[in-house]
């Protein structure tokens, strides 16, 4: 794949920054973290104002896994997904500190375009959002339109690529010219899908992408991720504790602001070793 | 407020707490029956199996309904696990006291010397020692689940080996006394079948405490832990 955004960190940075996290905890898994895989979080913290909604977070998300992130309500989790992206900036009054590195880039390095960054980093929403004047085709190869130059025969094998990949070729194949408003909530979701991974991203992050969907397309959804998870690094907020078991290989609980337990989902839901976790899961938080 | 989860949970515990004083009275009973000759004492155990039985049912449905409407993950997850070998555990446990039971019915109706034989090999051996020590474990089994307590849970599961050293002593007397005089062969006969269930309380007491262990620490302790080398 292309690579679109270079390594910027010069050799003496990285050794600063080595040595630095040398003297760190990095909440994780044990599983040796490298700095140029997957996405590596440093000390990071993320204001509304004066308001600090995330706490020095520090972890490694593992590459091609799937990450899933939960706590109640106002905990940082959907904050923390949009630092990843640099989404988090576009709110009023907002600013980030610390590191984020994606695959080994520092993503709020100052030579970084952010359009770039958002580029590499699909995002899905809780609400399908395909836009509703485009056809399901344009939908889909509409971030490739914008990036550039494909003939008509590319964006079309694209398209049913990443329509195949979304799960959703088989019911719009014949019906791509109609407009994306007009399928299904689930078909929706996975259209949305299928458009985030058409420009190839490195990343995909999921805001809650089942919980506007009934059981049968949530189903559909999980099994989705399930297969792409080969493929790409995913990190999915969620608030339905039993699809964060179901779908992710790592589980990390936030709150207030905190990253309290990150690790193994397995490790989380049989025997979390942080109390506040195990209240959590368990439903006897408060 | 407490939720109706945790009440589904605590009805679950207060049905075993119920179960195991049930079938920690039918071993005390079974026991009487035995030393004391007494058939009526005997009767009453065996009837009283079918108790026993209703439990087991009546615990195996809630946890079933607890599953199948809470998906229960961490501690409840183990709780509901240990909840349904501890149901399974106590029930055979019921089994064993009316087996126990039927023994001392036998020997009881035993015509001529046969009781007195009887009472006899019982002092010779350690059969009353045993069945104290497995009643111990037993009781502590259950204490040790009511309590929460692991450490009770990992004693009991040391006192096993005491168990089947008086059960490999008394089988040895017993063959001995047999030998000897022949016409010890039924009541020897049966107090070996004796001997063995109480041996067989004692393990079911240390499975118990074994799914206390691993509720409380969440640790498998049962075979000394071992694991599979190689996916099957």
């Amino acid at each position: 794949m292309k690579q679109i955004i270079e390594p910027v960190i010069s050799q003496a940075e990285e050794k600063r920054v080595v040595q630095h996290i040398a003297g760190t905890k990095t909440m994780g898994p044990d599983i040796s973290p490298n700095r140029n895989e997957g996405i590596f979080v440093e000390q990071l913290s993320a204001y509304f104002g004066k308001n600090r909604v995330l706490k020095d977070v520090t972890m490694h998300i593992p590459k091609h896994c799937v990450t899933a992130l939960i706590g109640p309500s106002g905990c940082g989790k959907t904050t923390f997904l949009r630092t990843i992206n640099r989404m988090h900036e576009l709110s009023k009054d907002a600013r980030v500190e610390g590191t984020v590195l994606v695959d080994g880039v520092n993503i709020y390095a100052p030579n970084i375009d952010p359009v770039q960054v958002r580029r590499r980093i699909g995002m899905v929403f809780q609400k399908p959002n395909p836009f509703p004047t485009m056809s399901i085709f344009e939908n889909v190869v509409a971030g490739l339109r914008l990036n550039g130059r494909y003939s008509r025969r590319e964006l079309m094998e694209i398209a049913e690529r990443t329509l195949r990949q979304a799960a959703l070729w088989d019911e719009v194949s014949d019906k791509l010219h109609r407009s994306g408003a007009s399928l299904s909530g689930g078909q929706q979701q996975r259209l949305c899908i299928a458009r985030a991974l058409a420009v190839n991203p490195e990343v995909i992050l999921m805001d809650e992408p089942a919980s506007a969907l009934d059981p049968i397309s949530t189903a559909k959804i999980e099994e989705l991720i399930f297969e792409l998870r080969n493929q790409y690094t995913i990190v999915i907020v969620t608030h339905n504790m039993q699809q964060a078991a179901r779908v992710s290989d790592y589980t990390a609980f936030f709150y207030l602001g905190e990253l309290i337990e990150f690790d193994r989902t397995k490790q989380i839901f049989i025997s979390p070793s942080k109390k506040q976790t195990e209240d959590y899961i368990t439903g006897r938080f408060g | 407020m407490q939720r109706h989860f945790e009440r589904q949970l605590e009805r679950l515990k207060t049905n075993l707490i119920r179960m195991g004083s049930l079938v920690d009275d039918q071993i005390d009973l079974a026991m009487k029956a035995l030393f004391d000759m007494n058939v009526e004492l005997a009767r009453l155990v065996i009837e009283r199996d079918e108790k026993v039985n209703e439990y087991d049912n009546l615990i195996d449905k809630e946890i079933e309904t607890i599953f199948a409407t809470t998906q229960p993950v961490a501690v409840d997850l183990r709780l509901l696990m240990a909840a349904l070998k501890m149901n399974s555990d106590l029930e055979r446990i019921g089994d064993i006291a009316q087996n126990l039971a039927e023994r001392a019915e036998s020997l009881a109706r035993l015509e001529g010397d046969g009781k007195a034989r009887t009472q006899d090999l019982i002092q010779r051996t350690r059969i009353a020692s045993m069945a104290e020590a497995a009643r111990q474990m037993v009781r502590d089994a259950i204490d040790s689940f009511i309590n929460g307590d692991p450490k009770l849970g990992r004693s009991i599961c040391e006192r096993d080996d005491i168990v089947d050293d008086y059960d490999r002593e008394n089988f040895a007397l017993l063959i001995r006394a047999m030998q000897d005089d022949p016409r010890t062969i039924e009541a020897g006969a049966n107090l070996i079948v004796v001997s063995r269930h109480i041996e067989r309380l004692a393990d079911h007491a240390t499975n118990i405490a074994e799914d206390v262990v691993f509720l409380i620490d969440a640790k498998i302790i049962k075979h000394h832990g071992i694991e599979m080398k190689e996916e099957p």
